[in-house]
């Protein structure tokens, strides 16, 4: 489904540049669950801004679905996040002048999806994310964990089918944050979403099918799920985390 | 870092986030400068001696301009407190003390009301001279440029900054120092809990306030007084009801028809303003209130300016005029004086006579609101005197018409004129309608050329007529100055006294002194209701983009979440521009809809055949509309480019 091959990234002038992101290749399939994890500053956020297209790439490709999205316009740049792509935000990232139903209706409504069938749909997501009784609310009369289900709401609702996920658990507390991940492993097991999710969290990458490490712009290492359960993936994460030289606190 | 350092420090920065505000309180101390300059101005009050009310009349509209003002420094105050109220929090939880920051909230702001008073008595300078340059125009004097600072002026701005800087800062001190650092710091969040309230109340007020609204413009639609009364409170009870009940109208509409929620851009334009209007309402009706306030005062102006000007255009065609009312009148007393003082290169001493009946009078009256004071019947005027008025007044000649009689009126009987058929009868002599004409002739006093029209016939046809009055016009070398106008009033005064039985009055007209008399008149009462109409619309609008660049950090996240959900540019840039659009239509609206039939109304009350051409009541009320949305509109445009600049990714 996506393929980033080669891809580099430098910010800053000519006597001072940073090179953020270094020859990263990887694949990512249909209905695959996977997880970037990296220190702070390894590159994590940058990658998934260039996937989604929000920050333009210095060097290689990234296709999906074989197009590559450096040929796109700018209009159809815009398209192609609006069909494809669906956001979740650390900072859930609502309008606060519009209520949760109307905040994942934005979506469709972005979309130009027909008007009177946008209610129906935003009710079916709702539904499956366990959030109808908050529709009518607004996102300050709601929990952090309520806000980012409705962001995982609002990031299907248009049937986009590949969601990104920026650190979505960095702002939760552990209760919420496992309800919030069990979610998006249903989304993805249920709902065949194919999710990549940026995290320094251990435990929320152990949610993921496959975890790429990160560190200095470069892919350290990959790790794949297998057969394994869930607390086993986990340890195996912190043995790399470990393994990748830095102190475990900074990625735990 | 001391803090008057600090206190400096934050002012900088306040007066760049705040750009719109601090050049409306530039403008303002410029504007107060300006026009106490005026006031003050030993130059400005020679022009003439009827200028001696000016000073009061400025004071008095200065008053008025000071309290817009001060409620603008206030309002202004007190919000940039809320935006800030984290950041002074803050300043406690680090150790100040309330009456620390108090002070130091008093002096950063005192030294942007002084940087602006310092840089408005600039600018003020410049508008001075603006001004004196328009009225040394209307007095018909050369101007020459001349920068001069005026100490009493400055000082007068003074005395107004420090009132309204110090009315503001002290309810801004008494706030900080009963407020708890908790309440600084989670002010914000109780905005944020204010954004939308629901309740079946506020739906019932939003219907009653559509209907009331409805309501009154009918009302106001019949021009009475009393309906006018009734539907300008109804309208007022509209405006309150309207902007405070509109949040609530807005979901109420959407839960109503959800299919149009998710039309178009409707969501995003729609909640936002309906967030704002939650909390913002009645704000809201008050500037909209003011707007109205200003556009009436506008169309005051201009109807009081059209009005000076039509009466004077109309009574100033001849250099030199006088009239005596009556038969067998004597002119020499007036004759022998100007003889004596006024050069004169051509006059006519002639008379007006009388028909005996009123028919074409009575055809007009049929036809349009005609008011006949002091002309019992229809008046006449001889050709040859006719002919020699013309050439006078600096009119083509026209050739005379054999039978025919011409008719000789104002522009807005021209067209009834124009229509009448009927022959008229002077004694054994019959003529039929000939030419209109409508340049003007003197045609509004109750001894002038008839009162609005005149029929002009041959010489031989005035014979055994009835005469109204005598009269006398004159083109002079040089404008009649005010000293000899002076006399030969007193002259009409002596020779009135003189009478037995006081009866028969006589009027003296001079060009030189109806164009004074406009000078004057649009010195005292058009020029102080521009000056508070530039004011009320600065402080209204500066109050609306305060607001709106005060959410520059709301609108900027949204459109970066817009943006990543797959929103292009364009959409972007046409969903802000509505979102704006709305936001500053919203409060114009009611307002045009209430001062529109009202000035028209105003401008309707003057005797007729005065307020034409620039100043008929459609021209009024649109110049007055027009001046109003061009001061808007600058202000809507500042907004505009700088939130475009600062919300929208590149």
């Amino acid at each position: 489904m996506l393929q980033v091959q080669n891809i580099e990234k430098y910010y800053g002038s000519k006597n001072n540049v940073t090179c953020a992101l270094n020859r990263v290749s990887f694949d990512v399939e249909a209905k695959e669950f996977l997880a970037i994890m990296g220190a702070s500053g390894s590159g994590k956020t940058t990658l998934l801004n260039c996937i989604s297209t929000i920050d333009s790439i210095s060097a290689g490709k990234i296709l999906l679905d074989g197009v590559n999205i450096a040929d796109l316009s700018e209009e159809e740049l815009a398209g192609f996040r609006r069909k494809r792509l669906g956001f979740v935000f650390q900072d859930f990232n609502l309008l606060d002048t519009l209520t949760i139903e109307e905040n994942i209706g934005l979506a469709l409504s972005l979309n130009h999806t027909n008007p009177k069938t946008v209610q129906n749909l935003v009710q079916d997501v709702a539904q499956k994310l366990g959030i109808t009784d908050i529709l009518s609310r607004f996102p300050y009369q709601v929990s952090g964990g309520q806000k980012q289900r409705a962001a995982c709401a609002r990031a299907m609702v248009a049937g986009q089918s590949l969601l990104l996920a920026d650190e979505p658990t960095g702002a939760l507390d552990s209760k919420a944050s496992k309800n919030l991940l069990e979610i998006m492993s249903a989304m993805n097991q249920d709902m065949g979403a194919t999710i990549i999710m940026v995290t320094h969290d251990a435990y929320s990458a152990s949610y993921a099918k496959r975890v790429l490490f990160l560190k200095d712009g470069r892919v350290f290492n990959e790790l794949l799920r297998g057969e394994r359960g869930r607390p086993v993936f986990y340890h195996e994460i912190l043995d790399v985390l470990a393994a990748l030289g830095g102190d475990v606190s900074d990625v735990i | 870092m001391t803090l008057s350092k600090l206190s400096l420090r934050n002012a900088k920065r306040q007066a760049g986030d705040y750009l719109v505000y601090f050049v409306t309180v530039v403008m303002a101390a410029g504007l107060l400068y300006s026009f106490n300059g005026l006031a003050f101005s030993q130059e400005v009050q020679e022009l003439s001696e009827k200028m001696d009310t000016l000073p009061i009349i400025i004071v008095l509209a200065s008053i008025a301009v000071v309290c817009v003002f001060g409620w603008l420094v206030s309002y202004a105050t007190g919000f940039m407190l809320s935006r800030r109220s984290r950041e002074l929090g803050t300043y406690i939880l680090i150790g100040l003390t309330n009456q620390q920051v108090a002070r130091l909230f008093f002096l950063e702001n005192l030294s942007v009301g002084g940087a602006a008073l310092a840089l408005g008595l600039v600018l003020g300078g410049f508008l001075y001279q603006f001004l004196r340059a328009i009225l040394f125009a209307m007095f018909g004097l050369p101007y020459h440029f001349s920068l001069a600072f005026s100490v009493p002026a400055a000082g007068l701005t003074l005395f107004y900054f420090a009132l309204i800087y110090l009315h503001a800062l002290r309810k801004s001190r008494k706030r900080i120092q009963r407020m708890k650092i908790y309440d600084l710091i989670y002010f914000e969040k109780q905005n944020e809990g204010m954004i939308i309230q629901k309740g079946n109340s506020r739906r019932l007020v939003f219907a009653v306030s559509l209907v009331l609204g409805m309501a009154g413009t009918v009302l106001l639609m019949f021009g009475e007084l009393m309906t006018g009364i009734i539907g300008s409170g109804c309208l007022i009870a509209a405006l309150f009801g309207y902007f405070l009940s509109f949040a609530s109208g807005v979901p109420a509409f959407f839960d109503k028809y959800p299919a149009q929620k998710y039309r178009g851009q409707n969501l995003l334009i729609f909640r936002t303003l309906s967030a704002k209007l939650s909390t913002m309402g009645i704000i809201m009706a008050i500037i909209s209130m003011i707007f109205t306030a200003t556009i009436i005062t506008e169309g005051s102006g201009l109807m009081f300016n059209g009005l000076f000007r039509g009466r004077s255009a109309e009574n100033a065609c001849f250099d030199l005029y006088f009239a005596i009312e009556g038969e067998d009148q004597d002119p020499s007393p007036y004759l022998d004086y100007i003889a004596e003082y006024i050069p004169v290169e051509q006059s006519v001493l002639y008379q007006v006579y009388l028909t005996d009946s009123p028919t074409v009078r009575d055809y007009i009256e049929s036809q349009t609101v005609y008011y006949y004071y002091n002309y019992e019947q229809d008046p006449i005027l001889r050709w040859s005197d006719y002919a020699a008025l013309r050439s006078i007044a600096g009119y083509p000649t026209v050739e005379p018409e054999p039978g025919r009689y011409l008719i000789h009126c104002m522009t807005y009987l021209e067209e009834p004129l124009r229509n009448y058929d009927q022959p008229i009868t002077l004694g054994s002599i019959t003529l039929s309608p000939g030419s209109v004409c409508t340049e003007r002739l003197s045609q509004s006093f109750g001894v002038a050329n008839g009162r609005g029209y005149i029929l002009v016939v041959p010489d031989e046809a005035v014979d055994g007529l009835a005469v109204h009055h005598l009269a006398y016009a004159a083109k002079t070398s040089q404008p009649v100055p005010a000293a000899q106008y002076d006399a030969l009033t007193d002259i009409a005064a002596t020779e009135y006294n003189k009478q037995e039985n006081p009866a028969n009055y006589a009027l003296v007209s001079t060009k030189a002194n109806e164009d004074a008399q406009v000078a004057v008149q649009t010195a005292i009462f058009v020029f102080p209701l521009f000056y508070l109409a530039l004011a009320l619309t600065m402080t209204a609008a500066t109050i609306l983009t305060i607001q709106q660049l005060s959410e520059t950090e709301r609108y900027r996240r949204q459109f970066v979440l817009l943006r990543k959900l797959g929103m292009a540019r364009k959409e972007m840039a046409q969903a802000l521009s509505r979102q704006f659009a709305v936001y500053y239509v919203m409060p114009a609206v009611p307002p045009v809809l209430i001062a529109a039939p009202i000035i028209f109304h105003l401008t309707r009350v003057p005797e007729p055949g005065v307020m034409v051409g620039m100043s008929s009541p459609l021209v009024i009320v649109a110049i007055s509309l027009g001046l109003f949305f061009l001061i808007y509109s600058i202000y809507i445009l500042l907004a505009y480019t700088s939130l475009k600049r600062n919300v929208l990714p590149q």
